[in-house]
């Protein structure tokens, strides 16, 4: 029944209106459908963008995948937290564990373990606009720990204008949300995963910027 | 003619007909080349056919549904058309207030024009939108390169909002024993500017040598503008049974359709150059984004309006 009312609520409301009045373009979804679990890593620049990738995803992928958050954010109030257990299936990490609980590292790897899917953002917090700051460990000891289980890379454009960090207007402006093909981390090293995941997210920024001059016009 | 009981006048459907027997015969023509030679050039022709079909629907709802229908469509094109301006455009981020006021300028603007009230229509962006944009800019506080916004905002606005919106007042003319309605109006305007762009670029190819503007696009010819405006103007001639006008008029509103589209074109061109960019988005299959369909029409709306207007009266 949940699920039902959640998948209604995205195809209902928010694609139509991320498309129609945000200006949200979802490209090269399709590998989606084919991918049974992965753990999505994207550049993070709003709030918009748990959104977008949710509304991207096939209604019974998205069931399975979890948005991984602050605690320290999203956890202050009981109406966020089940809001976003209830809309993103949140894992909420906190910087500070306690005492007698699963790390950050052991909780997120139980939840793969458990089959679920995984949207990460190795940047942490949402910086400045257009701009991809430094990755942090996590995202490449998870798949050490799960090498099964692939990655997909996404670029995500714009939605630092529409809605930044510490703002609450939103702006409707053209943004694009593109994936990349679900990929394996080649070797085990952690270090070399990391660059290899922040030069596809590269990749798929340079494509996103090529994409605009492909076309003659007259 | 009645449809379904619904009248539609017989010009507008023969002409209705004629796009769309134009788009067949295209589709089925492209459609057989590709089969035989997979090559890029030819799927793109192939995916460009395909969006001007979603283009001509478009158009054919704007001309023969009611006219509150026609506004809401255009009002949402305009919307997307500003969206992608301000999109393209590297503004600051104490403008976003101002954009979302923009924004809001385009249901007011549809609605006067709907509503025919002529000089509220007339003034509202060019006098109260530029002090609205003004004063909220001044605000925000933000007085580091505010004179940039100051200008931008309110031109941007002229340009996608309230010049596409004289389109909605074409459905308020008014020519006693002229039957075939807005509908042919619109139609009328939206095949001259777009032909107008196809055959200066078809002209351009065929027997184009000297560029007319080499620093803004190096797609543009005198050949290529010179044939346009020709090929313009005696389409007016042919198509000026969708019009009140006699033959001589058409002929005028075409030539002046023609030059006025290559304007708008060039404007649009050298803001892209300008930005380092070559479309406005990838909204459109093959053509690019709204914005780079649009160039041309948003400044020949207005100006077939007032011709209109001039050889109505006169």
């Amino acid at each position: 029944m949940k699920n039902i009312f959640v998948s209604f609520i995205y195809t209902i409301l928010v694609r139509p209106w991320l498309t129609f009045i945000i200006g949200v373009s979802f490209h090269n979804i399709k590998p989606l459908k084919d991918a049974n679990q992965f753990i999505i890593v994207a550049n993070h620049n709003s709030h918009f963008d748990t959104v977008s990738i949710m509304a991207a995803l096939p209604s019974n992928k998205r069931k399975n995948t979890c948005a991984v958050a602050s605690g320290d954010y999203f956890g202050k109030s009981p109406f966020t937290v089940t809001l976003m257990k209830l809309f993103f299936n949140a894992i909420l990490i906190t910087k500070k564990t306690k005492p007698g609980h699963l790390s950050n590292l052991e909780l997120l790897d139980q939840r793969i373990k458990e089959g679920k899917s995984l949207i990460m953002y190795p940047e942490g917090s949402r910086g400045n606009p257009g701009t991809i700051s430094s990755f942090k460990k996590g995202i490449a000891k998870l798949l050490k720990e799960n090498p099964s289980v692939p990655f997909i890379p996404v670029y995500l454009d714009g939605f630092g204008r529409v809605l930044p960090k510490n703002k609450i207007l939103i702006v409707p402006l053209i943004c694009k949300v593109r994936f990349g093909s679900p990929l394996f981390a080649t070797t085990n090293d952690t270090k070399t995963t990391l660059e290899e995941v922040k030069k596809e997210i590269l990749n798929l920024k340079q494509k996103n910027e090529r994409d605009r001059n492909q076309f003659d016009f007259y | 003619m009645d449809i379904f009981g619904y009248y539609i006048p017989i010009e507008l459907l023969f002409i209705l007909c004629v796009i769309f027997g134009v788009l067949i015969i295209c589709s089925s023509i492209f459609g057989f080349i590709s089969l035989m030679n997979k090559s890029d050039s030819v799927s793109e022709l192939v995916v460009r056919t395909n969006s001007w079909w979603k283009i001509a629907i478009g158009i054919t709802v704007v001309a023969t549904a009611p006219a509150i229908i026609g506004t809401i469509v255009l009002a949402y094109v305009v919307f997307v058309a500003l969206r992608e301006m301000l999109s393209i455009i590297p503004l600051r981020t104490a403008d976003r207030i101002v954009l979302v006021a923009s924004y809001f300028a385009i249901p007011i603007q549809f609605y006067l024009a709907y509503k025919n009230y002529y000089y509220l229509f007339q003034i509202f962006i060019p006098l109260v939108m530029f002090v609205c944009v003004s004063i909220i800019l001044v605000l925000t506080g933000e007085t580091n390169r505010i004179g940039r916004s100051m200008a931008i905002i309110p031109t941007i606005l002229i340009l996608t909002v309230y010049m596409p919106s004289h389109m909605v007042l074409l459905f308020h003319v008014n020519v006693p024993e002229f039957t075939v309605g807005a509908g042919g109006l619109i139609v009328f305007l939206i095949i001259i500017t777009a032909s107008n762009d196809i055959f200066q670029f078809t002209w351009g190819k065929l027997l184009g040598k000297r560029k007319i503007l080499p620093k803004i696009s190096p797609n543009k010819t005198w050949a290529g503008f010179i044939g346009g405006v020709i090929t313009s103007s005696l389409l007016g001639i042919v198509l000026s049974f969708l019009t009140p006008l006699n033959y001589i008029e058409c002929f005028y509103v075409g030539l002046s359709l023609g030059i006025i589209g290559f304007i708008g074109d060039s404007i649009i061109s050298a803001v892209k150059r300008d930005l380092k960019i070559k479309d406005t988005d990838d909204l459109i299959p093959g053509h690019g984004g709204a914005m780079d369909r649009l160039d041309s029409i948003v400044l020949t709306t207005p100006a077939f309006y007032y011709l209109l207007i001039f050889f109505i009266e006169n």
